[in-house]
């Protein structure tokens, strides 16, 4: 039972990482109806100026002011970096075949992954101990401060997400967009500040979803963003593409399955099983598990 | 327009001038993971190299020929590694230095016996002497001696009663965790569980959750550093309590920063470390890597291929030809030749003679303090 409430812990902690990073695809997917694949890229470009920021900006102090400034100055200079992404990436293609666009996007996936490297280097870089390491051990289940804060910061972030979209008036704008590009334009939504509201809520998200993956696994690699993009990607199809809650559920279901395959299957197998997963929601439900069915507009 | 022409014109001469001047140099390729995971040990094998051959060429290179360095970045894969082969015999070289990982050594090594380059690499795998292609030269020692050594330790010296194995996937790490897994069992050990992680996965803990139920006292990885720092540190975390061995290609600096202060207390089993050296090659070559470079070489296995360089280009001056069969004849049970590293000879298949173990444990403050000398 110890064993079972081990990889649930674990399965959560990696699954609330997947659904910080999932929310940037969702949101972009539900109102421009693109998958930015850029994204997972920009989450490994913030683990990499987080790094910075404490070594340049923060002087390498370690106290809790300085954490909580690294991160907000991280998630500013992402979500800058994320509209200057959309306005030059993307808006020229606005009206463009969907394709190219996807086509810039896998572009400037690759532009940011060569800048990292160019900037920081190939070498591995390796993340301070800015948490430090306390465990708590119940009965044999051990659960460590990083993981608490993991799970409650992003927690508390999908939460005021969930309220900003569904209550505000800049929320409903957000979903009015994504129902319909032309119709909120007619209602007087300005439908590319919204754009570029969404490229700065999934970019900042994405730079603490970044920060984690540095501050828990310590070392940064700066092709490290493809494989948790790709999984971040499969949480979103999983919960249902363009469905913001969908996105929350889906990271925490795979981080979950991915837990439970490699501690009761095989670890050797755990990515195969994901992909077989991710084919199986094609088929069998291929809106995702909160996705809706929308027939197809003739 | 008309600067634009000449320039054009100009380099078009350039080029077809290269040739004619390359001809004069004796080329010698590095195949060494420059970006990626290893890239912190790749780029320790380029700088060493270069260094050498900066060092030859100043003394007037080797038989009146400068050297000139070709460096092919195979990023740790086979395929790369592959790749790179065919490239770096297509430039003409005539012996390769590298790779330091036994997978892409061993994916390279076809083309070169073909093309009849000399190679020397520090791969430990047993399998790439097992071949019979006489191009190849390992500067290191296999992996075989090294699982002699860990199981002898882990069940006679220190009296573990059960130990788990763990490796990745690679030629090398699969080659020591199976072999030391059998010495284990061959001395009456017990090894209560052998596991495999992905390398560069990060995640280990539902690997590790399952090691905890078995109760372990030893854990022995024979995995690489930047997957070894991870271990360290999430073994800790989750609580098993047991003792940690990492193999030697965990003996990289980057194993304590990943593992934070979690690795305090990790064991290291490996050859000496550069740093304490009793040569005075060694201590030279160090020093001038330090002067050049503003750090130290980042482990032995860089200092490894530039001994098995050090040999080949022995052999060249001492047969006083370039053609390799000839040197490889000559190498295949040389005298003994002071190294960095210690003596270089080599047996019949290529293997590196001799070779002894230190178990290193790490200190609170990152550094190492030796635990058992062999």
């Amino acid at each position: 039972m110890d064993i079972f409430l081990q990889q649930l812990a674990n399965g959560l902690t990696i699954g609330s990482m997947f659904a910080l990073v999932a929310l940037g695809y969702t949101m972009v997917y539900g109102v421009m109806k693109l998958i930015n694949f850029a994204h997972g890229d920009m989450v490994a470009a913030s683990a990499f100026v987080g790094l910075t920021i404490y070594t340049q900006v923060m002087g390498q102090a370690t106290s809790l002011v300085a954490v909580i400034a690294i991160f907000l100055l991280t998630a500013l200079s992402m979500a800058v970096v994320g509209i200057l992404l959309e306005r030059i990436a993307y808006r020229p293609l606005r009206e463009a075949p969907r394709l190219s666009a996807v086509v810039s996007a896998l572009g400037a996936s690759l532009v940011i992954q060569n800048g990292i490297m160019l900037i920081w280097g190939p070498r591995m870089r390796i993340f301070p101990e800015l948490v430090p390491q306390v465990y708590w051990d119940f009965g044999g289940v051990v659960i460590s401060l990083i993981q608490v804060i993991i799970l409650a910061l992003s927690l508390i972030l999908m939460v005021a997400l969930y309220l900003f979209v569904e209550k505000t008036r800049m929320g409903a704008a957000i979903r009015a967009s994504s129902i319909d590009q032309d119709a909120a334009r007619l209602m007087g939504i300005n439908v590319n500040n919204v754009i570029a509201l969404i490229f700065i809520i999934g970019s900042s998200l994405g730079a603490v979803g970044g920060l984690f993956i540095g501050l828990y696994y310590r070392g940064i690699t700066f092709n490290m963003g493809w494989q948790y993009g790709l999984y971040a990607f499969i949480a979103a199809i999983l919960g249902g593409i363009g469905n913001i809650p969908g996105a929350m559920l889906g990271g925490m279901l795979l981080g979950l399955f991915n837990a439970f395959i490699a501690g009761y299957v095989s670890s050797t197998w755990a990515d195969a099983f994901t992909f077989i997963l991710l084919i199986l929601i094609l088929i069998v439900r291929p809106t995702g598990i909160l996705g809706e069915r929308v027939a197809e507009k003739v | 327009m008309k600067i634009g022409k000449i320039l054009l014109a100009l380099t078009a001469v350039s080029l077809l001038a290269v040739p004619a001047i390359a001809a004069d140099t004796l080329k010698v390729g590095v195949q060494a993971p420059i970006t990626g995971s290893y890239a912190n040990e790749g780029q320790g094998i380029d700088n060493g190299v270069r260094l050498l051959a900066e060092q030859i060429n100043a003394k007037g290179g080797v038989l009146g020929k400068q050297i000139e360095v070709v460096t092919c970045d195979d990023q740790g894969t086979a395929m790369a590694a592959a790749i790179c082969a065919k490239d770096l015999v297509n430039k003409g070289v005539s012996m390769v230095i590298g790779s330091y990982t036994s997978t892409c050594a061993e994916a390279a090594q076809p083309t070169y016996y073909k093309a009849g380059v000399l190679q020397t690499s520090d791969g430990t795998a047993d399998s790439l002497t097992e071949k019979g292609y006489w191009t190849f030269f390992r500067n290191s020692f296999p992996n075989s001696a090294e699982a002699a050594f860990v199981a002898n330790y882990l069940v006679k010296e220190k009296g573990y009663q059960r130990i788990v194995v763990i490796s990745d996937f690679s030629t090398y790490a699969d080659g020591l965790a199976n072999a030391t897994e059998e010495a284990i069992k061959e001395l009456g050990g017990n090894v209560v569980s052998r596991d495999k992680i992905k390398a560069d996965s990060q995640n280990f803990t539902p690997v590790l959750t399952n090691i905890k139920s078995k109760n372990p006292d030893a854990i022995f990885f024979a995995g690489y550093y930047s997957d070894g720092g991870l271990l360290r540190a999430q073994q800790k975390a989750l609580g098993i309590k047991a003792d940690f061995y990492g193999g030697d290609a965990n003996d990289n600096p980057d194993f304590v920063k990943l593992a934070g202060s979690a690795a305090e207390g990790a064991f290291i089993v490996n050859v000496p470390s550069p740093d304490v050296l009793p040569y005075d090659i060694a201590k030279s070559f160090i020093a001038d890597y330090q002067k050049k470079y503003g750090e130290m070489p980042p482990s032995i296995w860089g200092l490894m291929n530039i001994d098995g360089m050090r040999a080949i280009i022995h052999g060249i001056e001492q047969t006083k030809s370039f053609d390799t069969k000839g040197v490889a004849e000559y190498l295949h049970g040389m005298e003994p030749l002071p190294g960095i590293t210690g003596p270089i000879a080599f047996s019949k298949d290529g293997n590196r003679e001799g070779g002894a173990y230190v178990v290193k444990k790490i200190q609170a403050d990152g550094s190492y303090a030796n635990e058992f000398v062999q």
